[in-house]
């Protein structure tokens, strides 16, 4: 094209009106994407915050003084809701724990060490994405049983890190291969061992790798429902989020909108995370860590 | 490990004759590096895939475990019943539905937003909140918005658009279970895309945008030579991502349906979970687990081979 001619457009349209095109074209775009995407979260807050009478057979899209409640967030209180909770809580850090230490310590492994097969177990790590929980769960359950770890959270915790691994041992590999191998050697220099400096040089370095590989964990613990069924059967002593569907079959009483109140206090930490922790989620990514 | 543990540099430590030993100190110490997570590998994959294969060799009832040897009984009734052909069918159905519209909407959303320039950190707050928040609030939702009494989605659509019937309940209906099991995973898994993509975009400098429109590309010429190719990598990982995660979802169709009405919503998943807690059929289960699991090897496999996407992902650089 040559370059007197200002470039054309797709539809044949100028180059000032295509961009008049594709700029309200986003600006739509971007409407539908927060409409969609925070309805449900809106939709869950304000039935939260309805008497429960009232949600159980009206359409309502506002709490209005008059059936504004602050009651169904007693339903924390219980002591089975609140059980349920502390599990899921415990589980997710007993997760991002062994998440962060396993696989800062294998991807330093893999990116400053040479041992014969490195890049193939890298390979074959990639089939960790294969593991299903359900076709992992089901025999798993009765290996569990047989040893002991069945209806343990740290039977789940274990569950989950095997799971979170390929993803995370890709980052930190990745990551750490960032980082110059320079600056190590100059702690080496001053007379640091290998482990000096992994200490006191990389890790502080991977810090955005590690708050990622550590949201990304606590996302799947989080989130994590098939294990927790499976492998914490009793209801009395599992996670939220199987515990709380066995609610809803089991309980003499317990109205949609105490559902809605636990979910939301449920959704806090992952919203608060999504704000203020999003430019390590996409640091994390931009290393490729696949 | 050990050796590697602490300043062990000073004195009082354990003399290694690393130079007299057949093996360098680095590739034992590498070797240890990976050991946890080989360890964690064999206790939470290997093991239960081999434990499995020979559990599908048994009959076994699920809460009175007493094995007894059947050979191949149980593969030859797993591809005998129905269930199964009929699972693995709705399986397929919801994983390429699901995975084609998330990635259409994933892609669209990454690509909006990686242009938007005011708001930008609440909109990947809002994308971001999809993906962290748990399903099970997803389908408790869902399951609100569909309910005939006072959901907000049952009453449009009885009322408004007139799909369903007043009092019916639309995930308790053979014609629209499926659909909404796709459309709510998609509000859920489509973020999944968007991460992905939105971090390849970001990766483009925007040097190549400048030179292309030096030379007089116009913004589709730029979109095809530039932005695609550079995508073209991930989105290969991220179909086959999530082509397997759909497959092998369990925990959205189990909390909104239970398989139901019937078998409609039924997968392999939903089958093999059945299998063990309501046919109490734990060999049978076991077997259903070894089918899937070779179903997605081999689907993995021939991916890997046509495209290789480790390798394809690493030199886009």
């Amino acid at each position: 094209m040559s370059q007197s001619e200002p470039p054309g457009g797709v539809f044949g349209l100028s180059y000032d009106r295509e961009t008049r095109v594709i700029e309200s074209l986003k600006v739509v775009s971007t409407a539908i994407i927060v409409l969609v995407g925070a309805w449900p979260i809106y939709w869950m807050t304000q039935l939260a915050f309805t008497e429960y009478e009232t949600v159980e057979d009206t359409v309502t899209v506002f709490p209005t003084p008059d059936i504004f409640t602050l009651d169904n967030f007693n339903v924390l209180t219980e002591p089975e809701m609140y059980t349920y909770m502390f599990n899921t809580v415990v589980v997710a850090i007993g997760t991002i724990v062994t998440v962060v230490l396993v696989s800062l310590i294998a991807g330093y492994g893999l990116a400053r060490l040479d041992f014969p097969q490195k890049e193939n177990f890298a390979r074959i790590l990639l089939i960790g994405y294969l593991f299903s929980p359900i076709v992992i769960g089901i025999p798993l359950y009765q290996i569990w049983q047989n040893i002991g770890l069945l209806g343990t959270r740290f039977g789940l915790i274990i569950a989950l890190s095997a799971i979170s691994m390929p993803f995370a041992v890709w980052l930190m590999w990745k990551y750490i291969m960032t980082i110059p191998e320079a600056h190590e050697e100059a702690a080496w220099v001053d007379g640091a061992s290998r482990w000096r400096g992994f200490r006191d040089v990389v890790v502080p370095q991977c810090r955005p790798a590690i708050i990622a590989a550590a949201l990304f964990a606590f996302a799947l613990a989080w989130n994590d429902f098939t294990f927790a069924q499976i492998l914490l059967p009793q209801t009395d002593t599992t996670t939220f989020a199987p515990g709380i569907l066995r609610a809803m079959g089991q309980a003499q009483f317990l109205p949609q909108a105490y559902l809605m109140a636990i979910s939301l206090a449920m959704t806090l930490p992952p919203l608060l995370f999504a704000y203020f922790m999003q430019s390590y989620l996409l640091k994390g990514f931009q290393v490729r860590a696949l | 490990m050990a050796s590697e543990t602490g300043e062990s540099i000073r004195p009082g430590r354990a003399y290694i004759p690393w130079d007299d030993l057949p093996v360098k100190r680095e590739t034992v110490a590498g070797i240890g590096t990976v050991l946890p997570v080989v360890v964690l590998y064999l206790l939470i994959a290997v093991l239960p895939v081999a434990f499995a294969f020979w559990a599908s060799l048994h009959e076994i009832h699920t809460l009175n475990p007493e094995w007894q040897w059947a050979g191949l009984a149980n593969y030859r009734e797993v591809l005998n019943i129905s269930t199964f052909w009929g699972s693995l069918w709705r399986g397929i159905v919801y994983m390429v539905g699901s995975t084609l519209l998330q990635l259409a909407v994933g892609l669209w959303m990454a690509l909006v937003l990686n242009r938007i320039t005011r708001g930008q950190k609440l909109l990947t707050a809002v994308v971001f909140t999809a993906y962290l928040i748990p399903t099970i609030i997803v389908s408790l939702v869902a399951l609100r918005v569909f309910d005939p009494a006072g959901g907000v989605f049952q009453m449009i659509g009885a009322e408004w658009l007139g799909l369903w019937g007043g009092r019916e309940a639309p995930l308790g209906s053979r014609d629209w279970a499926m659909r909404l099991l796709i459309l709510v995973g998609t509000w859920k898994f489509a973020v999944f895309v968007t991460i992905f993509t939105l971090a390849q975009l970001r990766a483009i400098p925007d040097r190549f945008y400048e030179a292309a429109k030096v030379c007089g590309a116009n913004r589709w010429q730029m979109f095809r030579d530039i932005t695609l190719p550079r995508l073209m990598g991930i989105v290969t990982v991220v179909v086959l991502l999530r082509s397997v995660f759909m497959f092998n979802k369990f925990d959205i169709i189990w909390q909104l349906t239970e398989g139901g009405p019937g078998n409609a919503t039924t997968t392999l998943p939903v089958l093999a979970y059945k299998t063990v807690y309501t046919d109490q059929a734990y060999g049978l289960a076991n077997a259903i687990a070894v089918v899937m699991f070779l179903f997605l090897l081999a689907s993995a496999i021939i991916y890997f081979k046509l495209f290789n996407p480790s390798e394809e992902v690493e030199t886009t650089t």
